[in-house]
């Protein structure tokens, strides 16, 4: 079992973009019972690796409930990066 | 790649700028006051290092030390006591939160080893170059060890390819004049011999800081912040005691038992109140110093985060002085000046001039 953040960059690697709500139901599974799988927290390491150039944002709109959700996926850079430090 | 899918849509517009917004304000708010808690972790350290049995090391000296030991080995052993205690209060934190299963996890990964090593450099070995610097050359090396924003934003430029403008640069260049305003306070004709080789070791402790802090910022990018600042503080207090202690004590000539200063260190309660308070206060200030650099890029959270050259004296005045009566640990006005342009050139780091001025524009 991965650390969550780990999970949540190695899950960019493997997609072609989603929002926070995306990354908390594919790794609802494994990582519900965590503490920190919470959203707020979510979407703060979202941003953070965003911050640092492993994701990209690529869009956003609002949801049925009113909810902003931003859109991101791994850039070439980001998703080298993130396969390098981090193993399957 | 921004942009709205579907039909423009103005509200989802304002609520992404405000997040944005919202994200970089809350990096900058945790990288300042990373530079404050810094600043009563320096209080609390030094208060600590004056009660119980420390008062008698550093005063009367009735177990006869000698001057090595007194310069270095209690230097090293106060480190190690603050940051075993910081390290029992980050394990026990993260227990707490839930976090303790993913600290072992990310202990077992690459970018876990990197923050290990990366603590190494900036835990022992810039604290062992800071204070050998300040034996050497005196206080003169508290501003050039401030220079290590320079170092990690240089750092990061290479390394992670972090944005690095002339304006940057500015505003980093105004901060370290401002950390050389506060620390001429405490310039005098204190430096003794080998001043050059002393600045060499200031140069060094601040490229282990710049290092860490750019390496560490770029790191809780991928290892949760709680979890890094617990493999750091970890790190930190197990090499201070286990490996830096001991070496201090074997280079001295007279022969000193470092594991029994550790011991008395251990269990002198006076000293290790203050130690167990400062400990907190460095879990704290280095997890934000971590989470401001990788939330606002490791110039701007370094610079924000290199307040603590004004925030150390302010706090130990506080604490040392204003608190406990203690003499000797007031402010000079300068000090307060410097703070002022320190504050200014953070906002030159933060702010681009032109963006404000297209804002008065739309207006």
């Amino acid at each position: 079992m991965k650390p969550l953040n780990y999970a949540m960059l190695k899950f960019y690697t493997k997609t072609k973009e989603a929002c926070a709500d995306d990354v908390m139901a594919a790794l609802e599974g494994e990582y519900s019972t965590f503490q920190a799988f919470k959203k707020d927290a979510m979407i703060s390491a979202i941003m953070t690796a965003e911050a640092n150039g492993l994701l990209e944002e690529t869009r956003f709109d609002m949801d049925s409930n009113n909810e902003l959700r931003v859109y991101y996926r791994a850039s070439e850079d980001g998703a080298e990066t993130i396969n390098h430090y981090i193993q399957d | 790649m921004s942009g709205v899918s579907g039909s423009a849509n103005m509200v989802a517009a304002a609520a992404k700028m405000k997040l944005s917004a919202d994200f970089r304000k809350k990096g900058i708010m945790i990288a300042l006051l990373s530079g404050l808690l810094y600043g009563f972790y320096t209080a609390f350290i030094t208060l600590g290092m004056s009660k119980g049995v420390w008062a008698d090391w550093y005063g009367a000296n009735t177990a006869g030390l000698s001057a090595f030991t007194i310069t270095f080995v209690l230097a090293a052993l106060g480190a190690a006591l603050n940051d075993t205690l910081s390290a029992v209060w980050a394990l026990a934190i993260a227990a707490i939160r839930g976090r303790a299963g993913d600290f072992f996890r990310c202990l077992q990964t690459k970018p876990g080893l990197v923050m290990v090593v990366a603590a190494l450099i900036g835990g022992p070995f810039a604290s062992t170059c800071y204070v050998i610097g300040l034996m050497k050359a005196g206080s003169i090396v508290v501003p050039i060890a401030a220079l290590c924003p320079v170092f990690g934003a240089i750092l990061a430029r290479f390394m992670f390819k972090q944005e690095l403008t002339a304006r940057i640069m500015l505003g980093i260049g105004i901060c370290i004049a401002a950390a050389f305003m506060i620390g001429s306070t405490g310039l005098g004709g204190d430096a003794p011999e080998g001043m050059l080789t002393g600045i060499g070791f200031g140069l060094l402790a601040a490229f282990g800081w710049g290092f860490e802090g750019c390496v560490c910022g770029y790191g809780t990018s991928m290892i949760d912040s709680e979890i890094g600042i617990t493999i750091r503080q970890v790190t930190s207090g197990l090499s201070n005691l286990i490996i830096l202690v001991p070496i201090f004590g074997m280079m001295d000539s007279a022969g000193v038992d470092a594991m029994g200063l550790v011991v008395q260190g251990f269990t002198d309660g006076p000293s290790m109140f203050w130690f167990a308070i400062s400990g907190l206060c460095a879990y704290l200030s280095f997890m934000f110093w971590y989470k401001g650099n990788s939330m606002c890029g490791a110039a701007l959270g370094m610079s924000c985060n290199a307040t603590f050259s004004f925030w150390g004296p302010f706090c130990c005045w506080l604490v040392m002085g204003v608190i406990f009566g203690i003499e000797g640990w007031s402010l000079a006005p300068i000090a307060w000046a410097g703070a002022v342009v320190m504050i200014a050139g953070i906002f030159v780091i933060a702010l681009n001039p032109l963006d404000l001025l297209n804002k008065k524009e739309t207006i």
